[in-house]
């Protein structure tokens, strides 16, 4: 028998987890989706499509992934839950793997292609509700549009998305009780240490001349009434953010099969 | 076959539940695991599937080592732990989701062992009461035919006719190659089910015996007169006089009382370690 992955078994590990507790999984889902809609169709009557598109796509996609994260490996609330997880027999990369997958691709699938139907319905309603013979006809129908997947804000989301998964994959290993207050406050520690510690050191390497400062990207400084900003060379800054992108996430990964493979409960 | 070499684990590293113990399992035996509130009889249950690792020593079941647990290990044994929390599944649901993940599992037996310990298909099994879903999960676990059982406290929140059920299910699906070792502190629940005694105090093993050798070794009977205590193990005032546990020397023929055995044990650790050396 192969202890590490055998299809047929990871396949009733992925079915059993998905239908183990239903309502948790596909409720979630169901909410997730039910929010995005919210969100999309207030903030898009409040601050227009543009807002609404990156809003919902942020939280829909980063903020989802990271909710469900908590789910998938939260299996340690009660003894009985966790000996049951523990001691199915699944090897630990089945069982690492299915969280992945649930939380990293089955749940961000589902997501986007409903974002998708979303705003091309709401863009679509839009484009209809104008009137051709209208003055600035054309310009207001360009000035909304489709979503782009593969535009600088997507982008951008899509580097949060692998750290908020990872994180709260490997968190909820760490803690076996309110999950995701305990990973956020975590999370939240980390962001403000990183930022006050990138401040002292902007502080200690370029004076008191520093007035504000971005964690590994820029600083700003006044010299006499003249504002500037100083950012990092172009090929370090993509290196940083590619490491803060993906490899930090790559190792947060890791470590949480790591920390599955040598969970004691 | 368990084999735990020199086993220590502590909670913390520098206060040990068990330290250096050492204790061989043979299949073919009911075991009752008895030891006080806190003695750490789940902790050694837990150690023996993997939830728990040695702080040091080894444990050994059929070739593997419990903390990698491997699916090939886990196919093989089955720990029911104290608390039972079933997903809000039917019995049909739960047993087509779990079961094909243990590949001796026999529906017949299965819904046998259900109608054996009265559990009905009402609904939800999360709706069921607690003795109605921990009845539910021990009817799992003995279906899936796994050549080791260990049961964390079974009989906690059964009744009385569920208890009598339930030493009667055991006693029915037991055979040579298998392995059952029930871990309580309701001594008494045991009766007529286990074939070896196993005591822990402390994190120590002060006894690991079959229920013939406790019988050859040990006398248990009522006199009338207060007992010499160099002589006895354990005596208890009774409505008779003084219910006595003490050294078989003269061959007699007794039923063993559990709960008196535990009470001998964890008092007169020295006194049993002599006899039963």
């Amino acid at each position: 028998m192969n202890n590490t992955f055998h299809s047929q078994r990871f396949g009733l590990l992925f079915k059993k987890t998905l239908l183990e507790r239903p309502t948790q999984m596909f409720g979630f889902t169901g909410l997730m989706l039910a929010l995005a809609l919210i969100i999309y169709a207030i903030t898009k009557t409040i601050s227009g499509f543009v807002m609404a598109q990156q809003l919902t796509f942020l939280c829909g996609l980063a903020g989802g992934s990271y909710f469900i994260a908590s789910l998938v490996f939260g299996n340690f609330t009660s003894n009985a839950i966790g000996s049951s997880y523990l001691t199915l027999p699944a090897s630990h990369f089945e069982k690492w793997l299915c969280g992945i997958l649930i939380a990293g691709v089955l749940y961000p699938g589902i997501f986007i292609l409903f974002y998708r139907l979303m705003d091309v319905s709401f863009v679509s309603e839009f484009h209809n509700s104008l009137d051709p013979a209208a003055p600035f006809y054309k310009e207001l129908y360009q000035s909304v549009n489709i979503f782009s997947f593969n535009g600088f804000f997507a982008w951008r989301v899509y580097s949060i998305f692998p750290f908020a998964v990872s994180a709260m994959l490997t968190g909820s290993l760490y803690f076996n009780n309110a999950v995701l207050i305990k990973v956020s406050l975590v999370i939240c520690s980390i962001v403000v240490v990183v930022f006050l510690l990138n401040h002292l050191f902007a502080k200690i390497l370029l004076g008191s001349a520093v007035q504000h400062t971005w964690p590994f990207h820029w600083a700003d400084v006044q010299v006499g009434k003249d504002y500037g900003s100083i950012e990092l060379p172009e090929k370090i800054a993509g290196t940083t953010l590619y490491a803060l992108s993906y490899a930090f996430p790559v190792i947060l990964f890791v470590a949480s099969f790591i920390r599955l493979r040598e969970k004691e409960f | 076959m368990i084999q735990i070499e020199n086993l220590s684990f502590g909670y913390k590293r520098k206060k040990l539940l068990y330290k250096n113990l050492t204790l061989s399992l043979q299949e073919g035996s009911i075991y009752g695991l008895l030891g006080k509130n806190g003695a750490g009889k789940s902790t050694l249950l837990k150690n023996l599937v993997g939830l728990l690792f040695p702080t040091s020593g080894s444990i050994t079941i059929n070739g593997y080592s419990p903390k990698k647990r491997l699916p090939s290990f886990l196919q093989t044994i089955y720990f029911i732990p104290e608390e039972v929390n079933i997903p809000g599944l039917t019995i049909h649901k739960y047993m087509k989701l779990f079961a094909p993940f243990y590949p001796a599992f026999n529906e017949v037996q299965f819904f046998n062992y259900l109608d054996q310990l009265d559990v009905k298909d009402q609904g939800k099994l999360n709706t069921l009461s607690f003795g109605q879903q921990k009845k539910f999960i021990i009817a799992f676990a003995l279906a899936c035919n796994t050549k080791i059982l260990l049961l964390d406290e079974p009989t906690n929140g059964l009744d009385i006719p569920s208890k009598i059920r339930f030493r009667k299910l055991i006693s029915s699906v037991f055979d040579s190659e298998r392995m059952i070792f029930i871990s309580t502190h309701q001594i008494r629940d045991l009766d007529n089910l286990i074939d070896r005694v196993v005591i822990v105090d402390n994190g120590t093993l002060l006894l690991n015996a079959s229920i013939t050798e406790i019988a050859q070794k040990l006398c248990f009977k009522t006199i009338p007169d207060e007992p010499d205590k160099d002589k006895i193990l354990y005596a208890e005032e009774s409505l008779k006089g003084y219910s006595v546990v003490m050294e078989n020397s003269d061959n007699e023929n007794s039923k063993i009382d559990l709960e008196q055995l535990f009470n001998g044990i964890t008092e007169n650790p020295e006194k049993a370690k002599v006899i039963f050396q």
